[in-house]
């Protein structure tokens, strides 16, 4: 129970208060913030030991494992958009998340009771990822109708900061049972299953489900009124915007394949990679939320999308140093905090109040189809013209894309300030 | 508030409770000679047939006797040659991996973290290089965190020490310049008459390419598609290999003919997911993860069951 006190004080205001200006974060996106630190350390709990379980225990061949996950990806965006609109519609953003979490949770009991084979596994991995498609847009709507329009990338940064928190601390806890009783997965996934029951116990007991900015009079909104968030002169500036810059930025597990082929690591360094990436991001979302606040939120955005030139140029070093391959590492984390929370704050300034989750749903959908497209072109060209040339053609997409970006984001925001 | 009390209780207590009971990493089993030529001996891992993930013993099978070799070596996977062995196994945690560097005593002289699960181990016949293959997981692209993909070092015997990754290895095809981001390398074989050469198998774009390489220019060099897990004959001049059977997870142990790149099935017609090794100039040994058999290279005769209960067999020639 220590992680939740420390990441409690981690927020209190008193502790902020003395570097920049005070940080009032509505308790509802604390304990939000708290829902995910939870689920998060119940995920990556079993995430972490999950492929050594499976061979440990199992006896499975590491093979079976991209067929176990991979397939459950396009499902889980899919669901997104569906989960969305409909948590819009009851007007029940909490319910709905509530819905995603538990079969989270109930996927992490099953892996006690069912977890001993390998179809099994995969069912259950299956459940967790739909779960997870079901709640992250009811979630962020409510993070977003809980905040005053103009806090709200401060709040998102907090969610989003205290999400890595848990995403940081399961493995650790994973490891350090592991480390108390040596190869006992079963131990492993019961904490995990506490885990994720108390942060079902937070979201029921401590969330409000109709929080000030949630819509209570007027129809519920229609399948068409969402659909036609496409269309939306708000709206659909900062989607067209939001995809340029998905498919211009390299993805993260790409960054590091490539810095891989550039640097004679030593193995056990490798995972440290992600760590300082994590570290960074977790530094940094909150204080540049507060940042995106105050002097705009297009700017920041921009300028985080910018420090992916430094991450494209550590990748075309012949020779990348120490030094240099840190500062990559500080600038992919402070690129995560001012772009994925900032941008979903943006969208939730501009989204109508009813069509929350719907919008943000779209958002989400469309950034990930992004990455596939981004991933699956960097790939192609790494294959046609090489690493180095492959970079550089990105590296000229994401100017363009931020040259396109700039306008459009501008408008929408704009356009959100005239209402 | 009573939650996180409950929680807490329940979950402290669960975890003081498994560490109280069992769990270990190492197995006890020990393997059973089956029919063993005499004149051969081999060296292997013990494997318990419920759980073959837990770290063997290192035994020594020669004349129907069964000796275990070293209180010290338990592994996984594990490769000997010329006074210089590699044991890769599970660390004590379950969670981590560890390789060692051995010598005639069989004592681990120097160990080394892996940051994956280990796949293939093989020394050089002079004993001067090695080469270990780990499956990691986190940096496959277009997947998630548990999908798999493969590194492969090379290492000098003598220090123990890495001298070399293939995934950073030039590669050319077809005379030009070849890479992409789904490359994969493994099983890495050594030639008998000269160890900087070696083969290999280079994964990408769902080939499965022969490579052929040096570990002093750190290149590589494209032979044919089609080959997983090469080994190469006492001779050189042959290399066993895993066929793959129509993109499947299955396949068939082939043997090649290096001059001519033609190949031919051995008699063994069950799936096989290892990398073969040579007892003799006739003969490849191999393991179906439980026992060691034994099946004649020219693809006549039948398997014969060589030891019971172990895997990754070493032909200890002289």
């Amino acid at each position: 129970m220590y992680q939740v006190e420390a990441s409690k004080a981690l927020l209190k205001p008193r502790l902020w208060a003395r570097r920049s200006t005070r940080l009032r974060v509505p308790r509802n996106v604390v304990m939000l913030g708290l829902v995910s630190l939870l689920t998060d350390v119940s995920a990556e709990m079993v995430a972490t030991v999950l492929p050594m379980y499976l061979v440990f225990s199992l006896g499975a061949s590491p093979l079976v494992f991209g067929a176990i996950d991979g397939t459950y990806r396009g499902a889980a965006a899919l669901v997104q958009v569906a989960s969305g609109f409909t948590s819009d519609r009851w007007r029940r953003h909490k319910e709905v998340a509530g819905l995603g979490y538990g079969l989270s949770a109930l996927g992490k009991v099953a892996l006690l009771a069912a977890g001993n084979t390998i179809g099994g596994v995969g069912a259950i991995v299956a459940v967790d990822r739909v779960g997870k498609g079901i709640r992250t847009a009811p979630r962020d709507a409510l993070i977003s109708l809980s905040s005053a329009r103009d806090k709200l990338a401060t709040s998102f940064g907090v969610h989003r900061a205290m999400d890595s928190v848990g995403a940081m601390m399961g493995p650790l806890i994973a490891f350090g049972i592991l480390f108390l009783a040596p190869a006992r997965f079963d131990a492993v996934f019961v904490v995990s299953t506490l885990f994720a029951v108390l942060g079902l116990a937070v979201l029921v007991l401590n969330v409000e489900g109709k929080p000030r900015r949630a819509p209570r009079e007027g129809a519920p909104p229609r399948l068409r009124a969402a659909a036609s968030l496409l269309r939306d002169r708000r709206f659909a500036p900062l989607l067209v915007a939001a995809t340029g810059l998905s498919v211009a930025s390299v993805s993260d597990a790409l960054i590091y394949v490539g810095l891989q082929r550039t640097i004679d690591f030593d193995p056990a360094v490798f995972p440290l990679l992600y760590v300082m990436t994590a570290i960074s991001f977790m530094a940094l979302a909150i204080p540049v939320g507060q940042l995106a606040d105050r002097v705009g939120r297009v700017p920041v955005l921009l300028a985080g999308q910018a420090l992916l030139f430094v991450v494209y140029g550590v990748l075309l070093m012949t020779s990348v140093g120490y030094l240099a391959l840190v500062a990559c590492l500080l600038c992919l984390g402070g690129y995560f905090a001012a772009t994925e929370g900032v941008m979903t704050a943006l969208a939730g300034a501009v989204l109508p109040e009813g069509l929350q989750a719907s919008g943000i749903g779209i958002l989400i959908t469309v950034v990930s189809l992004g990455r596939l497209v981004s991933s699956v072109a960097f790939g192609a060209l790494w294959f046609a013209i090489g690493l180095h040339s492959a970079v550089l053609v990105f590296a000229t997409a994401l100017a363009l894309a931020i040259a396109l970006a700039t306008p459009l984001l501008l408008r929408a925001q704009r356009a959100a300030a005239d209402g | 508030m009573a939650l996180v009390v409950v929680c807490v209780l329940l979950g402290g207590g669960y975890v003081v409770y498994a560490a109280l009971g069992p769990g270990e990493t190492t197995t006890d089993a020990s393997p059973s000679a089956g029919r063993l030529p005499s004149e051969t001996a081999v060296m292997v891992r013990a494997v318990d047939p419920s759980r073959p993930a837990l770290n063997g013993g290192v035994f020594v099978v020669e004349n129907g006797k069964v000796r275990r070799r070293s209180e010290n070596l338990a592994c996984e996977r594990v490769y000997y040659a010329a006074g210089h062995g590699i044991c890769m196994g599970v660390a004590p945690s379950g969670v981590d991996y560890t390789a060692s560097v051995f010598g005639e005593d069989l004592v681990p002289q120097h160990s080394m973290r892996l940051t994956g699960l280990p796949s293939r181990a093989r020394v050089s016949a002079d004993g001067r290089y090695g080469a270990m293959t780990i499956f990691v997981s986190g940096d496959a692209y277009l997947s998630s965190p548990t999908a798999f993909s493969t590194r492969t070092y090379l290492l000098d015997m003598e220090s123990g020490e890495r001298i070399g990754q293939l995934e950073q290895f030039e590669v050319r095809k077809d005379g030009a310049p070849f890479d992409a981001v789904d490359f994969n390398f493994w099983g890495i074989t050594f030639d008998p008459t000269d160890s900087d050469r070696f083969y290999a198998t280079l994964g990408t774009g769902g080939h499965h390419y022969l490579v052929e390489g040096s570990v002093r220019r750190r290149r590589l060099q494209v032979v044919r598609d089609g080959v997983e897990c090469p080994s190469l004959s006492p001779d050189g001049k042959r290399i066993a290999f895993k066929s793959r059977i129509d993109g499947t997870n299955r396949w068939r142990l082939h043997v090649l003919d290096l001059a001519t790149l033609a190949d031919h099935p051995v008699a063994e017609e069950r799936s096989i997911d290892d990398q073969a090794e040579w007892l003799d100039a006739d003969t490849l040994v191999y393991s179906d993860g439980i026992n060691v058999y034994a099946v004649p290279a020219d693809g006549g005769g039948e398997p014969s069951l060589l030891v019971r209960d172990a895997t990754s067999p070493v032909g200890l020639r002289n």
